[in-house]
């Protein structure tokens, strides 16, 4: 199974289910997912059938993360990616993870230069219908954007 | 989409534009939830989780009356869209930012222009351009305007009187402006450095989605009277502005229902969806998001106010200085307002929550500006881009079932994926080019995702409201020229 990630249908805002072997694989694609929804435009993104492929990425962005549980620990991942998206200007659709608990951890984010966004912006991550499920050894988080 | 778990056999039907959810249908619930809709629009509310939300709602502490939804309701996340309640702040009553919506005090600005829709045809091409050029959407660039952190605390602090002392707009887009343009409670030191970071460049920015810039015309005039007040004659030219605190705003409710969440627990409050996470209004916590809620809510309205100056601009530009844009009037969607309202014959201070919701209050209330206190202020109910919007007016029966409130669109109906697939962005680009509307967007998938299928009827949803006694009809518009920023 190599889905990253699903966008579900939601009436007015965007649901994604992120999927993964290991948890810090779901972050990844959650992180992914979320991005490559709206549709980032870059000169370093390419779309084939709507499959995005990045040619280099442009920024390297650290953050680290403290929550007090695992649903809030990816609503906390997912809003510091959104910050720096906005104040820099930049899509991220890659991850590496250095630290990673149910409760913090420590992320360099690789992101490209862009100069919008084909769909929406992202206003928010949400709490609500936030889950984590584990079937079948795949984990699958549903994350509720707000946009 | 997620289904409902509810049947229309759930529900008592109060009237042909009223239904209830009845206290005894979830034991957490604290009041009976109204739901103001018909039979037809019910049935397709049935097939998402909006009811769940609003009845969600209904559990939360300190809430009075119902938990309300309007016509326009839809699933959101939290309180649904359409979603309204009133929290009584000397019993507990709370406020909660998620209730309240990311992108604080959204709203829409009408702008009436002295000249016929016939006049202006010959230029609206080019002002079309103009208007997509002036006005930036700021996603994934910024705006025009960068602000220093000093310059952003002002505006967070004073809204857009501030705008104005800078050289932008007039006093009257300021006097037509729900607040003044200003909530006085307004604190910047409670608004974050990544809130200030994201927004001080974002002022004058429409951002993306739903938000947009329309020039129209009257095509319609339900109350003549009430009409030649609000300053709408039929032929006549409107601008209409729709968009809200940007990431200033978006990161700020980011930060307050974060803040919330660890807290719920030492306050006794037990949610049945944590994005409704919310504070004794009364308690630290709760009187900081306040502050910065209003900070952000003048951002917004610094925000409207330099766009209607643009907008302006673009009209003298074109036009010459014979043209005057004056504000209608500036009406929020997303806001939690200290109110007073008759609760049991009582007169009770009230924190009213209005999510994709509207003040809607008729005369005689002392918030309203003085060019309206005889009438009531517009209440703005922008369409889809190939509909009409309409200008309504606030009733007592609207206060008294409803805290004088309203809805805020037209609602959508369908997710963005199957608008995307009912319908071609290029094709629909044609269909409205057809119909006479000018477009200006560069985004094809955008276009489709805001079609007008992707809506409820905003004439059906009009009619409910009015059924209901919550407003009456004033005016109707329709578009002449859609600009989704460049």
């Amino acid at each position: 199974m190599n889905k990253e990630y699903e966008i579900v249908p939601h009436t007015a805002d965007l649901k994604i289910y992120a999927y993964g072997i290991t948890l810090t694989e779901v972050f990844r694609n959650a992180l992914r997912g979320m991005f490559a929804s709206i549709k980032p435009q870059s000169t370093h993104i390419r779309y084939e059938h709507d499959e995005l492929k990045v040619s280099t990425y442009t920024s390297e962005r650290k953050v680290v993360v403290h929550s007090p549980d695992r649903e809030t620990l990816l609503v906390d991942f997912l809003s510091e990616a959104l910050y720096l998206s906005d104040i820099h200007n930049e899509a991220f659709l890659d991850a590496r993870f250095s630290d990673f608990s149910d409760t913090e951890l420590e992320a360099v984010l690789f992101g490209v230069a862009i100069t919008g966004f084909e769909v929406v912006e992202i206003k928010a991550v949400t709490y609500h219908d936030l889950t984590f499920e584990h079937l079948d050894g795949i984990w699958r988080a549903t994350i509720v954007f707000d946009i | 989409m997620e289904e409902s778990t509810f049947s229309k056999e759930q529900l008592i039907k109060v009237t042909n534009s009223l239904y209830e959810v009845p206290k005894f249908y979830r034991s957490d619930m604290r009041v009976p939830a109204h739901i103001f809709i018909n039979d037809a629009m019910l049935d397709e509310v049935l097939h998402d989780t909006s009811l769940q939300q609003i009845v969600n709602v209904a559990t939360l502490p300190g809430i009075v009356n119902y938990a309300l939804a309007m016509p326009d309701i839809h699933q959101g996340y939290g309180f649904p869209i359409g979603g309204v309640a009133a929290f009584d702040i000397a019993n507990q009553g709370i406020i909660s930012p998620g209730g309240i919506g990311y992108d604080i005090n959204c709203g829409v600005r009408l702008i009436g222009v002295n000249m016929f829709a016939q006049e202006l045809k010959p230029y609206l091409e080019e002002l079309a351009t103009a208007l997509y050029h002036a006005v930036p959407s700021g996603v994934g660039r910024g705006g025009k305007l960068k602000l220093s952190l000093k310059e952003l605390d002002t505006i967070l602090r004073k809204g857009a009187p501030h705008m104005l002392k800078m050289g932008y707009g007039t006093p009257g887009d300021i006097e037509h402006c729900e607040e003044g343009g200003s909530m006085s409670e307004a604190d910047p030191d409670y608004v974050s450095e990544k809130a200030k970071h994201r927004g001080h460049d974002q002022l004058g920015t429409l951002g993306s989605g739903n938000h947009f810039l329309e020039v129209q015309e009257i095509v319609e005039i339900y109350d003549e009277k009430i009409a030649q007040v609000f300053g709408l004659t039929q032929g006549m030219v409107t601008v209409m502005i729709h968009c809200g605190s940007r990431g200033l705003g978006h990161q700020n409710c980011t930060d307050y229902v974060r803040a919330m969440l660890p807290k719920l627990d030492s306050w006794g409050i037990v949610l049945p969806d944590r994005e409704l996470a919310c504070a004794p209004f009364t308690s630290q916590e709760g009187q900081a998001y306040y502050a910065s809620m209003c900070a952000s809510a003048n951002f917004a309205w610094a925000n409207r106010h330099l766009i209607g100056h643009w907008v302006r601009e673009c009209f003298e530009k074109i036009i010459g200085q014979t043209v005057l844009l004056r504000t209608i009037y500036d009406l929020s969607h997303n806001m939690g307002k200290k109110e007073t309202h008759l609760v049991n014959g009582k007169h009770k201070e009230l924190i009213v929550h209005r999510k994709g919701a509207t003040r809607a209050f008729p005369k005689g209330r002392r918030e309203l500006p003085s060019a309206y206190a005889q009438t009531g202020h517009p209440v703005l109910i922008p369409g889809t881009m190939g509909t009409s919007s309409y200008v309504l007016v606030g009733t007592e029966t609207g206060l008294e079932k409803a805290f004088g409130s309203c809805c805020h669109g037209a609602g959508r109906r369908m997710s963005r994926i199957k608008a995307k697939k009912s319908v071609r962005g290029s094709t629909l680009r044609q269909e409205l080019e057809r119909q006479g509307i000018i477009i200006r967007c560069e985004s094809d998938p955008g276009l489709a995702e805001e079609a007008p299928i992707a809506y409820k009827d905003v004439d059906d949803v009009v009619q409910v409201v009015e059924h209901a006694g919550l407003a009456r009809r004033v005016a109707r518009v329709k578009p002449i020229a859609v600009i989704k920023g460049g």
